[in-house]
């Protein structure tokens, strides 16, 4: 499955956010959207998602335009996880997870024993299956954001979008997440596509960044290609090197001593 | 805003616990309206009154008891579940605990249309319960329209729905100013009664009661995805506008329906499905029913405090829900760190 969007242009009423992107999503590979506060990824991902209409081109998805395919069609093929999102706090893990099988579901149906097998899977995929019985209250913040994976895999999507997984969690939070994504995508195949602040992180994991700047796409590549000095100049206005540390595939960033 | 439901509740409950929940409340129910149905200006015993209603003869006390004390025991109990459902069911569109039917204009579409037809065109007092429906549903229906702006979101209800209760309880106050001395009608409609209600408005509440609690607990997995917040209830596939339109509709049919048999009654919206979150936990699979019964249960009960709380007298059930009703919304407000949504 891929989603692509061509010459699309993006806003908020009369505020135009994104002037024009191409962008093309894929399953089976990890995207990042990168890019300042306020340059427009989270907008981006939100038309991707058909959170929020778009101007001007066109979104297709696998060739058919996505404002024709119906609302729970579009949600078997993909799973979003907004950055603002809330749970009631009593309810069980499994319960929580429960919620990714609705577009399966008419409004009179239980969850059937096929259902329950995927409700398992998921949770058993993001690691927290021994959670299942537990109030969501109860869950660390990481912990939390595994929940809300599992609900978004119970949806069994061809590609998983992302907005900001990360923010609000500690480091190491953040490192677990990373990693169950990226291990999603090595074992399953299926498509991961999220907005990352941290550019660490995003050259971690990811197969191609797309940089985002002033409602425009500045460049899209592979993490080698695209996190580069003068990108880093240009876009963030920041002063840095990337360093290659022996051992590791990607490179690191190193920012300019703070004097 | 904080996701639904009280951080210090415990974990949803499991299905044990709501059947006996239900048990419990269904017992209290029962000894609830056997004591109201035994006490009053003629108080008789329980004992007194099942011997005589088991008897073919047709005795003072079973004339009583079927004519006067029996309907009004139904009717509480209809009133409240309609009244305990319409809330929990718009604090999902909200997104709110604080909201009820009166924030979607019911109370003041209902009141306006009753006191119209009541100080202005008093040969047609026999049909208020129809014109207060319609007016119920009418400033409804505006309320959303003002609100719609490419879907409906709940921050634009309640602001539409401040400016339409503003402009209609103005009328309101300005024709009871305006007929000062004719205004006994209208407070009895203003202040919600149970009192000498006949079996006809029995089989009304129990007709559009029955209709309203099937349509909402039809809806139960939509209310519980609403609580997922806008942009995950889209994500997994549902129309939220469409969703919200269709708990609020629901909602303001079940509040609507009980104006026109009893008036006005508060706070039973905003407090029930409160104390049913706190008791059973916030999944609207388990709330629901437990509003239903709870709802019942408390119109029952403050409809007896009012009946004997000053001898002689009779304290209208919507007077009785607002004294005890706006202490307890104070209390929500100062426990507000830990209410939901606040």
């Amino acid at each position: 499955m891929e989603v692509k969007g061509e010459n699309v242009r993006i806003g908020y009423g009369e505020h135009i956010v994104i002037d024009e992107i191409d962008i093309t999503v894929k399953k089976g590979e990890i995207t990042t959207i990168i890019g300042p506060n306020g340059s427009g990824k989270s907008t981006v991902l939100k038309a991707l998602t058909r959170l929020l209409d778009f101007k001007v081109g066109n979104i297709n998805v696998d060739e058919i335009d996505i404002r024709k395919i119906g609302n729970k069609e579009l949600a078997k093929k993909m799973g979003v996880l907004p950055q603002r999102h809330q749970a009631p706090p009593d309810f069980k893990v499994k319960d929580l997870v429960a919620f990714g099988r609705m577009p399966y579901q008419k409004w009179f149906n239980g969850n059937s024993p096929e259902d329950i097998e995927i409700i398992n899977w998921a949770m058993k995929q993001a690691d927290i299956y021994d959670l299942r019985e537990k109030s969501v209250m109860t869950c660390s913040g990481g912990q939390a954001q595994r929940v809300w994976i599992a609900t978004v895999l119970a949806q069994q999507p061809q590609i998983l979008f992302l907005d900001e997984p990360t923010t609000f969690l500690d480091i190491s939070y953040q490192l677990e997440t990373m990693k169950l994504l990226k291990r999603l995508n090595r074992t399953s195949g299926i498509g991961v596509v999220m907005v990352l602040h941290d550019l660490s992180h995003a050259l971690e994991v990811s197969d191609k960044i797309v940089v985002i700047k002033d409602g425009k796409k500045y460049s899209e590549g592979t993490p080698a290609e695209v996190v580069t000095p003068t990108m880093m100049k240009e876009v963030y206005g920041v002063d840095c090197e990337i360093v290659f540390v022996p051992g590791r595939t990607n490179p690191v960033l190193a920012y300019d001593e703070i004097i | 805003m904080e996701a639904m439901g009280v951080s210090k509740l415990k974990k949803t409950s499991s299905w044990p616990k709501v059947i006996a929940v239900c048990t419990i409340l269904i017992v209290l129910i029962c000894a609830m309206s056997l004591v109201s149905i035994a006490i009053g200006s003629a108080g008789y015993s329980i004992p007194k009154i099942i011997n005589a209603m088991l008897s073919d003869e047709n005795s003072t006390i079973k004339i009583i008891v079927m004519n006067l004390r029996l309907p009004r025991v139904i009717l509480a109990l209809i009133v409240g579940a309609s009244l305990a459902v319409a809330g929990a069911l718009l604090q999902s569109v909200m997104g709110n605990p604080l909201a009820d039917p009166g924030s979607i204009g019911v109370s003041a579409g209902a009141s306006t249309a009753a006191i119209t037809i009541l100080l202005v065109f008093p040969h047609l007092t026999a049909s208020v319960p129809i014109f207060a429906f319609f007016g119920a549903g009418l400033a409804c229906i505006l309320i959303f329209v003002m609100a719609y702006d490419n879907g409906i979101s709940a921050i634009r209800i309640i602001l539409s729905g401040v400016a339409v209760n503003s402009v209609l309880g103005a009328y309101n106050s300005f024709l009871q100013m305006l007929n000062s001395d004719d205004l006994q009608n209208v407070l009895g409609f203003l202040n919600g009664s149970l009192s000498g209600r006949s079996w006809n408005q029995v089989y009304i509440a129990l007709a559009y009661g029955s209709i309203g609690l099937f349509l909402g607990f039809c809806c139960i997995k939509t209310a519980n995805l609403l609580l997922l917040g806008e942009e995950m209830a889209r994500s997994l596939g549902a129309n939220v506008t469409r969703s919200r339109i269709l708990l609020s509709a629901i909602s303001a049919f079940l509040a609507a329906a009980t104006v026109t048999v009893v008036g006005m009654v508060g706070f039973v919206g905003l407090i029930v499905p409160h104390i049913s979150r706190l008791i059973i936990g916030s999944d609207y699979k388990v709330l629901l029913p437990v509003c239903t019964l709870l709802g019942g249960l408390v119109l029952l009960v403050a409809d007896t405090v009012g009946r004997v709380l000053i001898q002689g007298m009779e304290i209208p059930v919507g007077i009785v829900m607002a004294m005890v009703g706006g202490p307890f919304f104070l209390y929500m407000l100062k426990k507000k760190g830990k209410v939901y949504g606040g």
